[in-house]
């Protein structure tokens, strides 16, 4: 099979997953409960009965024919949108590019879901791709000093670290990192941590009190926009407050990733064409580098596909403990009050990520590895 | 899977597993790291276990307000200022939590909880997995296609989005959670054994078994999945750790049946507002959720060194 | 072949063709014709071998005809019955009265089966033994008859030498007491000395149970010493068939003559006429049009390019599939059969 035809085929069954995606978020929100718990977060006791049915209504929950609200509750016949037809009233929506209102607060703009989940979106991609950095430049040492000093005490070191890691429960290492460096080294004076703990819109070690906001907002995402506008101290703050969360983040993954690596250095050591390397006098660390890391490299590489996977989902938690303004701390907000627009766009964008990295990591793999074939 | 064995081979059969199972523990015993995974690992199931006996499994209401937050423990000293003792003659070892109750009360109550749902998500996830994973695996075609596309699915989105949605909409309770976790976590299994099915019925044997005239149930349950089980449980064992860190995540940010419950994720959560007044709130049921599953990740790791084939024979 | 009706197996034409499938559809493009039209006969209580090289689709062959794999055409008759065309359960009589011994005795034993256990397995699915100490008895038994004994219930496979194992494998396809048992290479993975002893107690079980066994090898000298009859194959079809003893003293098709010239023959007065073999065997995907040998076959006329060969008898008994020796039956005036198929 030719490298495009094996991408169409895959980009074809991701249009699939994403539908039966779309579906199953869909029936959980609204086939479980009753079409009233739809409108829940939309209706105030002070709202009139023909103000609640236009609110229905506009939901898609209600039909355009049903007379009254009480008759809607009632579940009056020919009065409740049957679940398929909401959705593909939902799908049409969506598909003309209008995913409707959202619940849910903003950074800033308009109060469209659109708008909404992608002034937030940047905060969870900075935050995911400094834990996919400090898992590779972490991890992956850890995981070659492990099997190059097998048994030795870099080894054990380093797998108790990965260990830890993977066992660590995140939120709580979250905390007790905000505790250590608040509480006991006391960077900045006191009163950094809001009632509700954040470090992440304010910052430890604070160069200015720039908030968010008020910088020329190029990409989104902090650190970057601090760059390209020239504002240092903006870029610093930034950083600073991506360190804690960003370190919560990977370290389940450092652990994960260390641990295959290690696996598979010491399988690739243990082979033939090493030890021939080897007995040609070559230096142990060019054996290592050159020879080894490029071939034991390779599960790690298949792994980092899952590895965006498990970002994106572990951002949730962390994103909640250090109350992170991302679409993952958003996330747990829009199922709270069943917020069907912004959870449907949020699967869907993190679905999208997941299947193309994936595809992504499977024909890089193939190039490298050229024993693969599709 | 036993049914499908005939009957005459019991006693043979155990004589020999004796000796495998004699040989692996010969290995376990002189890797220390997986003698530590065996001691926390049993030592928290016994734990789990004894709980009712040592602690009244229905206690844990509030307490009156004066015993809240307190450290009555006399040798061991936070020097921190608010750091208080609400006096009395009653000694808790781990303080009290900001319901008035001991702590040390509350995580031995709370282990079972956890480890009762680890159980029987890992438990059920294998078993969903050597099912369907299996037919997948050995029945190919069509089977096997719809069974990897619905897999696909479920890994397309991030499972603890999928458990939270599902909690808020089935209601928050400790079945709820189970299910919740078990939802987002059965694909890996279904995968996990439908590879090694693969890989197991291109074996000669099993092309004589069809040769012998056995059914295809018997082939796939009876031997190839005794075959290749073996990474499904080693994976098992590294997920009960897992699991127990989701569902405490899931209570953590507040998916709890009753914020009373004594859960570690729970008692946790109580901490985070106290980290500065009451420290070991959070310090101590985070603790015991590390060490926990610390300890099944050690064990899990040493079954697969043992297990290993390129290490055995 | 023949109009004798006393076989026990016989095929009609059979077809195996394994489907490479590609592209986004799946399209079906190309077949791996492993078995390419194959008419034998496998009389009762004889030993038939099948011989050539790897890859000619010996394997598939033994597997279409017990029907492991259905056939892509053509038909398999078991004591009479069509077998080729029954599925599921309806094959399951059958599969008592056919076994297979593969040639790895490594892999074809479930490692983690004792082998009492693997012994009962049988007897159980084919409810052979009334009770379960009938059964114990029954296994015991027949690991005395393969040379093991009884103690050896208890163990493991991995306990066991690999001629051990073959023993073992063969017990257990006699316990469903067979009359036909396919050998596919059954001592190739074995030492000599071992090899000997194997096919010693093949022969002596052959003539105690009364068997009928098709022996797959690509081994001459095996073949020559275990076989009453022999089919070569190449890619996919029988291009000779004889006696045994036929076939090696006067072999007629070329690749037979190569593939005997090509077997070290301690006496070099004694040699054939023909060299080894030259080139590769052709990929059975693109199998060449006329005779599928000329590619490879030093008498390879206009004539093989474009027609394939008939299927004719040379002596009595004695068939080939080939144009060259169309002169030389002419020239014996022997009479000249259109090709089965
Ligand atoms: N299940 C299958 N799918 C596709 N191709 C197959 C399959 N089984 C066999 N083949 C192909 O059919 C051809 C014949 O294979 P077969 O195993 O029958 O040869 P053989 O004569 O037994 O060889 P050997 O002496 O090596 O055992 C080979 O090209 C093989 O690759
Ligand atoms: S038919 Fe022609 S090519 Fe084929 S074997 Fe005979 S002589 Fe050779
Ligand atoms: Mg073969």
């Amino acid at each position: 099979m030719r490298l495009y035809e094996y991408v169409a085929r895959r980009l074809l069954l991701m249009i699939f997953v994403l539908l039966a995606l779309s579906v199953l978020i869909f029936y959980l929100t609204r086939g479980l409960l009753p079409p009233t718990t739809a409108l829940a977060a939309y209706i105030t006791p002070r709202m009139d009965d023909s103000a609640k049915l236009s609110v229905a209504r506009a939901l898609g929950v209600a039909t355009t024919s049903c007379p009254s609200y009480s008759a809607f509750v009632s579940l009056q016949g020919g009065c409740v949108v049957p679940l398929w037809g909401q959705y593909v009233g939902w799908l049409e929506n969506a598909l003309a590019g209008n995913w409707g209102l959202t619940l849910l607060p903003g950074i800033s703009g308009t109060d469209t879901t659109w708008h909404v989940f992608f002034s937030r979106f940047p905060y969870t991609a900075e935050l995911a791709i400094a834990g996919a950095f400090l898992t590779i430049i972490i991890g992956i040492p850890l995981g070659i000093v492990s099997a190059t000093h097998n048994n030795k005490l870099p080894d054990h070191i380093s797998r108790m670290v990965s260990l830890g890691g993977y066992s660590i429960p995140q939120f709580w290492f979250g905390a007790v990192l905000q505790i250590l460096f608040v509480l006991y080294i006391r960077v900045n004076g006191s009163g950094l941590l809001s009632a509700n703990s954040t470090v992440a819109t304010r910052c430890v070690i604070c160069f200015s009190g720039v908030v968010p906001g008020e910088i020329a907002r190029y990409s989104g995402i902090p650190l970057l926009d601090g760059i390209l506008s020239l504002n240092f101290p903006y870029f610093w703050d930034s950083g600073v407050a991506l360190i804690l969360p960003a370190l919560t983040l990977a370290i389940t993954s450092i652990g994960a990733i260390s641990r295959i690596v290690r696996s598979s250095m010491m399988e690739v050591l243990r082979q033939d064409y090493i030890t021939l390397a080897r007995s040609k006098g070559l230096k142990e660390n060019v054996v290592i580098y050159r020879h080894a890391l490029r071939n034991a490299i390779l599960p790690a590489v298949t792994v980092s596909g899952l590895l965006v996977a498990y970002l994106l989902g572990g951002a949730v938690i962390v994103e909640i403990v250090f109350s992170w303004p991302g679409v993952g701390n958003a996330s747990l907000a829009a199922a709270n009050v069943l917020d069907i627009n912004f959870l449907e766009l949020y699967v869907l964008v993190t679905a999208v990520i997941i299947v193309v990295t994936n595809l992504a990591v499977d024909v890089i793999y193939a190039k490298l590895d050229p024993r693969i074939r599709y | 899977m036993k049914a499908s064995k005939p009957e005459g081979s019991q006693s043979s059969d155990r004589y020999g597993r004796r000796a495998d199972l004699k040989y692996a523990l010969h290995l376990l015993r002189r890797n220390p790291i997986v003698l530590t995974g065996v001691a926390i690992s049993v030592a928290s199931v016994l734990l789990a276990l004894l709980s009712p006996l040592i602690v009244n499994p229905t206690s844990w209401d509030q307490q009156p307000l004066n015993l809240r937050l307190c450290w009555n423990n006399p040798i061991v000293n936070w020097q921190i200022a608010n750091v208080f003792n609400c006096g009395g003659s009653a000694v808790y070892p781990l303080g009290t939590d900001s319901y008035g109750r001991s702590l040390l009360q509350m995580i031995i109550l709370a282990i079972p909880v956890d480890l009762e749902i680890a159980f029987e998500v890992v438990a059920s996830a294998v078993v969903i997995g050597v099912f369907f994973g299996g037919l997948a695996g050995y029945k190919g075609g069509i089977v096997d296609e719809a069974i990897l596309r619905v897999t696909d699915v479920f890994l397309a989105i991030p499972g603890i989005l999928l458990a939270i949605v599902l909690i808020v909409v089935l209601g928050r309770s400790l079945p709820t959670l189970t299910i919740a976790v078990l939802t987002t976590w059965w694909p890996y299994y279904v995968r996990l054994m439908r590879s090694q099915v693969l890989s197991e019925k291109e074996k000669p044997y099993v092309e004589r078994l069809r040769a012998m005239g056995a059914g295809g149930i018997r082939i796939l349950y009876g031997h190839i999945v005794q075959n290749s089980i073996y990474p499904v449980l080693v994976q098992a064992t590294l997920d009960i750790g897992s699991v127990i860190l989701t569902v405490s995540a899931l209570t953590f940010i507040g998916l709890t049946p009753s914020p009373l419950l004594p859960e570690l994720g729970n008692l946790s959560n109580q901490g985070i507002q106290y980290i500065f007044t009451a420290p070991w709130l959070i310090l101590f049921p985070g603790l015991t959720i590390l060490i926990i599953s610390l300890g099944f990740n050690l064990l899990g790791d040493g079954i697969r060194d043992v297990f290993d084939p390129r290490l055995r024979r | 072949m023949t109009d004798n009706n006393d076989y026990l197996l016989r095929t009609e034409n059979l077809f195996k063709w394994f489907p490479t499938r590609i592209g986004i559809l799946s399209r079906t493009v190309a077949y791996v014709k492993a078995v390419d039209g194959v008419s034998i006969g496998i009389r009762r209580g004889e030993t038939f071998g099948l011989v050539g090289e790897s890859g000619c689709g010996k394997t598939t062959l033994g597997r279409t005809l017990m029907r492991l794999t259905e056939p892509s055409k053509g038909s398999v008759a078991f004591e009479g019955t069509m077998i080729s065309a029954l599925k599921g359960s309806r094959l399951k009589p059958f599969r008592r009265k056919m076994q297979v011994v593969f040639q790895d005795p490594y892999a074809s034993l479930d490692p983690r089966q004792s082998i009492g256990s693997a012994l009962l397995e049988p007897m159980k699915i084919h409810r052979i033994a009334s009770t379960k100490s009938e059964a114990k008895k029954m296994a015991g038994e027949l690991l005395e008859k393969v040379g093991l004994n009884t103690d050896h219930l208890a163990r493991f496979p991995h306990e066991f030498s690999g001629g051990q194992r073959q023993r073992i494998a063969i017990a257990i396809a006699l316990a469903v007491k067979p009359s036909f048992i396919v050998l596919d290479e059954p001592t190739s993975a074995l030492d000599v000395s071992v090899q000997a002893q194997i096919l010693r107690l093949l022969r002596n079980l052959q003539q105690e149970l009364d068997l009928t066994f098709l022996f797959i090898s690509h081994n001459l000298a095996v073949i020559r010493q275990m076989c009453d009859r022999t089919a070569v194959m190449y890619l996919g079809r029988i291009v000779e068939f004889a006696e045994t003893k036929k076939l090696f003293e006067n072999p007629k098709h070329p690749y037979t003559k190569a593939l005997l010239s090509s077997v070290p023959v301690p006496d070099p007065s004694k040699r054939r006429e023909l060299g080894v073999l030259q080139g590769n065997i052709p990929s059975p995907v693109a199998i060449p049009s006329g005779c599928r040998f000329r590619t490879r076959c030093p008498y390879a006329t206009e004539k093989c390019l474009n027609l394939p060969p008939p299927l004719i008898e040379v002596e009595r008994g004695h068939w080939i599939e080939c144009h060259y020796d169309i002169d030389f039956a002419a020239a014996s005036k022997v009479e000249i059969r259109p090709r089965a198929t």
